[in-house]
C-alpha cells in the first residue's frame, strides 16, 4: 500500500497507541529509513522500542530506525531563543515563572509551534525519502492540537502567523504528505471513538485517515458448534465465549471501517506474562506482513 | 445479581492504620477521582457515588466529558451543568428497603466555559467590566482552549457543591490529566496569571510590583512585542485590557482558591487515584501518588479498574465430558489468559508495594460489558473490594 510520509498516531487512551506507534514504526523501518516522534511527555513508544531520547534529539535505534522526543515547551523554548538574541536574557526568562506568562497570555501558541516543527519535519523526510510516524496524543487532546492552526488564523486574519497557520493547514490536509492512523481495541468504546475522531479530522480539518488498527485481537480458537457444546463448562465456557467475542467484535469494526474506506489491520492480543521489546518486534513484523504483503 | 454484603466497609479505628482494610465510602465528605486518560475514571467515580447512595448517603457526582452511555444511565442531557436527581427504585429494592431516609444520588456535568462566566459575573465589579471581559478576545480563547481552566472550574463548581447542606458526599471525576497536579493546581496556576506580577509584566497600570520589574520581565515584554510585531496579531492590547479588567476581581479568585486548597486537605476529603493494570498506566499512576505525596496529599486509596475475573480451575477440564480436540484449545485459552493474569498480578504486586501509609489498594473486577445503567455502575460499585 501507498501511505504518506508522515502518519499520526491516535485513538482512546488504553488502547495501546504507544505500542502500535512502535510496531508501526517497525514496520515502516523494514521498508525505508524512519523515524519515530514521540510527543508523549512519558515517551511510551520510545520506550517501546528501548530508547530513552532527551528533547529533540535523535537516537539511533536501528540502521533504519530512529527516535526523537518532541515536546511544545522546547519548541517554544526555540521559538523565544530566536526572538530574544541575548543568550543570558532568553536563558533567564526560561527558567522564570515569568516564562509561564508568556504561554498562557498566547493559548495555543506553543501547541502550533509543534505543529509547525512537523511540518519542517515533514519536508526533510519527504526530501530525505524517511517516514514520520507520530506518537500523538490520545484522540480528544490529539484533535485540539490539529486544530490550532485553524484558530490562530481566526484569530490572527493577516501577517506571518496567518501566513504560517496556513501552510500547517494546508500540510495536514495534503493526504501526499499527512495522514492519521487511528488505534483501537476491540470494544465498543474504542471503535465508536476512533470512528468520531476519522469524522472529526475529515469534516474540521481535512485530514485522511489512512488507515485504522485494531490493537489486542484474540485468534477466535473455538467455531460456533464447539462453543455451542461448552455450555455445562461454566468460567471455561464464558472464558471461551469471550475470546471469541472479541474476534468477532474485530471483525464489526473492520467492517465498518472498510464501508468508510479505510484499511484497516489487526495486531494480534500477545498472550504473554510480559510486554517487552521482544513483544513489540513480533507486533511490528506482522503489522509489516498486514501492510505490505497483503 | 444478589446484592452481598457492603464490601465498603468502614475501618475499625478512627486513626489510620499504616494501610487500611478497606475504602471507607461511608465517612468522607469529598472523593476525588484522578488518573490518566482511558481508565475509567467516570465509571469509577460514578459506580462509587451510586454505592454511597446505596448505603444510605445523599451523594453528587460531577463528571467531565462521560461517555454517551454512561450519560443516558445517570440521566443527563447533553447540557446538564445543574444536578439532576438520579432514581434508584431498581437499585434500592434490590438492597431490601436499606439505607437510611437520606439517600439519593443527583449527577451533573461540568461546564467549564459557563462556569467561568458566571465567576466572572460573581466578581467583576460592574456590568460594564463584565461585558468587557466576557467579549475579550483573549478571554474567549483562555475560557475555551487554555488547558487548566477546566480543571479550575471544576474546583469552583465542588465548591459550590460542597457547601450543600443536603449533600453528604460529592464525588468529583477529573478531566485525564498528565499529571496529577494539573488538576489540583489549577487555581493556583490561574491565579499566578492573573496576579499582580502578570499585571505589571502585561503593562497594566498601578501593580504594587511595579518597581520590581526585573529584566526577565522586560524581555517577556519584548518577546511579546515581538510576536505582535511579526505576526501583526495586535494581541498585546487586548492581554492588557484583559488583565485591567480582572483588577479588583482578584481577591475574590484568590479567596476561592485558597478555600479549595484547604478543602483538598481536609480530613474528610478522600483523593482516589484511578489506574488499570496495564503496566505503562501503572507507572503513570505511581508518579501521580508521588506528586501528590510532594504536595502534602494523602491519597486515601489506589482503585485498579478492569482486573480480570477470577479464572476457572484447571481440573474441571480433565473431568468434562468433552472432544478431546475441544479440551485441547480450552486448556490453551486457560494458559493464554493465566498469561495476562500473570501480567496483571505482578503490576497489581507493583503497586501494593509502593503504596503510600494510610491509602487502600482496591480492585474492580471488569464488567465485562460497557456500563449502560444505573445497575451496571452500582454492580461495579459492590463488587469494589481490597486487591
Amino acid at each position: 500500500m501507498r501511505l504518506p510520509r508522515v502518519l499520526f498516531v491516535t485513538g482512546k487512551g488504553g488502547t495501546g497507541k504507544s505500542t502500535v506507534a512502535a510496531a508501526l514504526a517497525i514496520a515502516l523501518s523494514r521498508r525505508r529509513p524512519t523515524t519515530l516522534a514521540d510527543l508523549d511527555r512519558r515517551l511510551s513508544a520510545a520506550a517501546a522500542l528501548g530508547a530513552r531520547p532527551e528533547d529533540s534529539i535523535t537516537v539511533k535505534v536501528t540502521d533504519s530506525l530512529e527516535v526523537i522526543a518532541l515536546t511544545p515547551r522546547a519548541e517554544l523554548e526555540a521559538f523565544i531563543e530566536r526572538i530574544v538574541p541575548i543568550r543570558a536574557i532568553s536563558r533567564r526568562m526560561l527558567r522564570s515563572r515569568t516564562f509561564g506568562y508568556v504561554t498562557a497570555a498566547l493559548p495555543g501558541l506553543e501547541a502550533f509551534l509543534l505543529l509547525e516543527r512537523l511540518r519542517i519535519m515533514a519536508g526533510d523526510a519527504a526530501l530525505l525519502d524517511r517516514y514520520l510516524v507520530i506518537d500523538a496524543p490520545a484522540s480528544g487532546s490529539a484533535v485540539e492540537l490539529l486544530s490550532v492552526s485553524a484558530g490562530v488564523k481566526g484569530i490572527a486574519p493577516a501577517g506571518t502567523l496567518n501566513r504560517l497557520a496556513h501552510s500547517v493547514a494546508t500540510f495536514l490536509a495534503d493526504a501526499t504528505r499527512f495522514g492519521a492512523v487511528v488505534t483501537m481495541t476491540p470494544e465498543d468504546l474504542a471503535v465508536r471513538e476512533a470512528l468520531e475522531t476519522t469524522a472529526a479530522m475529515r469534516e474540521r480539518l481535512g485530514i485522511v485517515t489512512v488507515a485504522a488498527i485494531i490493537n489486542c485481537v484474540p485468534d477466535p480458537l473455538f467455531d460456533a458448534s464447539e462453543l455451542a457444546a461448552l455450555s455445562a463448562l461454566g468460567g471455561h465456557a464464558h472464558l471461551a465465549v469471550r475470546r471469541n467475542a472479541a474476534h468477532q467484535q474485530a471483525a464489526v469494526a473492520a467492517a465498518r471501517f472498510a464501508a468508510a474506506g479505510i484499511p484497516t489491520f489487526s495486531l494480534p492480543m500477545m498472550f504473554t506474562a510480559a510486554m517487552g521489546a521482544g513483544e513489540v518486534e513480533i507486533l511490528g513484523r506482522v503489522l509489516d506482513a498486514e501492510m505490505f504483503d497483503r | 445479581m444478589k446484592p452481598k454484603a457492603v464490601p465498603l466497609k468502614p475501618s475499625a479505628h478512627p486513626k489510620q492504620p499504616a494501610h487500611p482494610e478497606s475504602f471507607d465510602l461511608r465517612s468522607p465528605s469529598l472523593v476525588i477521582c484522578l488518573g490518566p486518560g482511558g481508565v475509567g475514571k467516570t465509571t469509577i467515580s460514578a459506580a462509587l457515588a451510586v454505592h454511597a447512595a446505596v448505603i444510605g448517603r445523599a451523594a453528587d457526582v460531577m463528571t467531565v466529558d462521560p461517555a454517551p452511555r454512561l450519560l443516558d444511565a445517570l440521566g443527563l442531557a447533553a447540557d446538564s451543568s445543574e444536578p439532576v436527581e438520579v432514581p434508584l427504585e431498581g437499585i434500592r429494592h434490590a438492597r431490601r428497603g436499606g439505607g437510611a431516609g437520606r439517600a439519593r444520588l443527583r449527577a451533573l456535568r461540568l461546564d467549564p466555559k459557563r462556569t467561568f462566566d458566571s465567576i466572572v459575573a460573581r466578581y467583576a465589579r460592574s456590568d460594564a467590566a463584565r461585558d468587557t471581559i466576557l467579549e475579550n478576545r483573549i478571554y474567549r480563547n483562555l475560557s475555551g482552549a487554555l488547558a487548566g481552566v477546566a480543571d479550575y472550574m471544576a474546583m469552583e463548581k465542588l465548591l459550590e457543591l460542597a457547601a450543600d447542606p443536603l449533600t453528604d458526599l460529592l464525588v468529583l471525576d477529573t478531566p485525564p490529566a498528565a499529571e496529577a497536579l494539573d488538576f489540583l493546581d489549577a487555581p493556583r496556576r490561574l491565579l499566578e496569571l492573573l496576579n499582580s506580577r502578570a499585571a505589571v509584566l502585561l503593562g497594566a497600570p498601578g501593580g504594587l510590583f511595579r518597581s520590581q520589574l526585573r529584566l526577565v520581565d522586560i524581555a517577556a515584554r519584548a518577546v511579546l512585542a515581538a510576536f505582535d510585531r511579526v505576526t501583526g496579531l495586535n494581541l498585546l492590547g487586548d492581554i492588557q485590557s484583559f488583565v485591567r479588567s480582572f483588577d479588583g476581581m482578584y481577591e475574590g479568585f484568590s479567596a476561592r482558591a485558597a478555600s479549595a486548597q484547604d478543602k483538598l486537605r481536609a480530613p474528610d476529603t478522600a483523593i482516589v487515584v484511578v489506574t488499570t493494570a496495564e503496566s505503562s498506566r501503572i507507572a503513570q499512576a505511581r508518579e501521580f501518588i508521588a506528586a501528590l505525596e510532594r504536595a502534602g496529599l494523602r491519597v486515601a486509596a489506589m482503585v485498579v479498574n478492569r482486573v480480570l475475573a477470577e479464572l476457572p480451575d484447571a481440573a474441571e477440564l480433565s473431568s468434562a465430558r468433552i472432544a478431546p480436540s475441544v479440551r485441547k484449545k480450552l486448556k490453551r485459552n486457560l494458559a493464554d489468559y493465566a498469561a495476562l493474569r500473570t501480567r496483571e498480578q505482578v503490576s497489581l504486586s507493583v503497586l501494593r508495594n509502593s503504596l503510600p501509609a494510610g491509602a487502600v489498594l482496591m480492585v474492580a473486577p471488569e464488567l465485562g460489558r460497557e456500563p449502560r445503567t444505573i445497575a451496571d455502575l452500582a454492580e461495579i460499585g459492590q463488587s469494589l473490594r481490597p486487591g
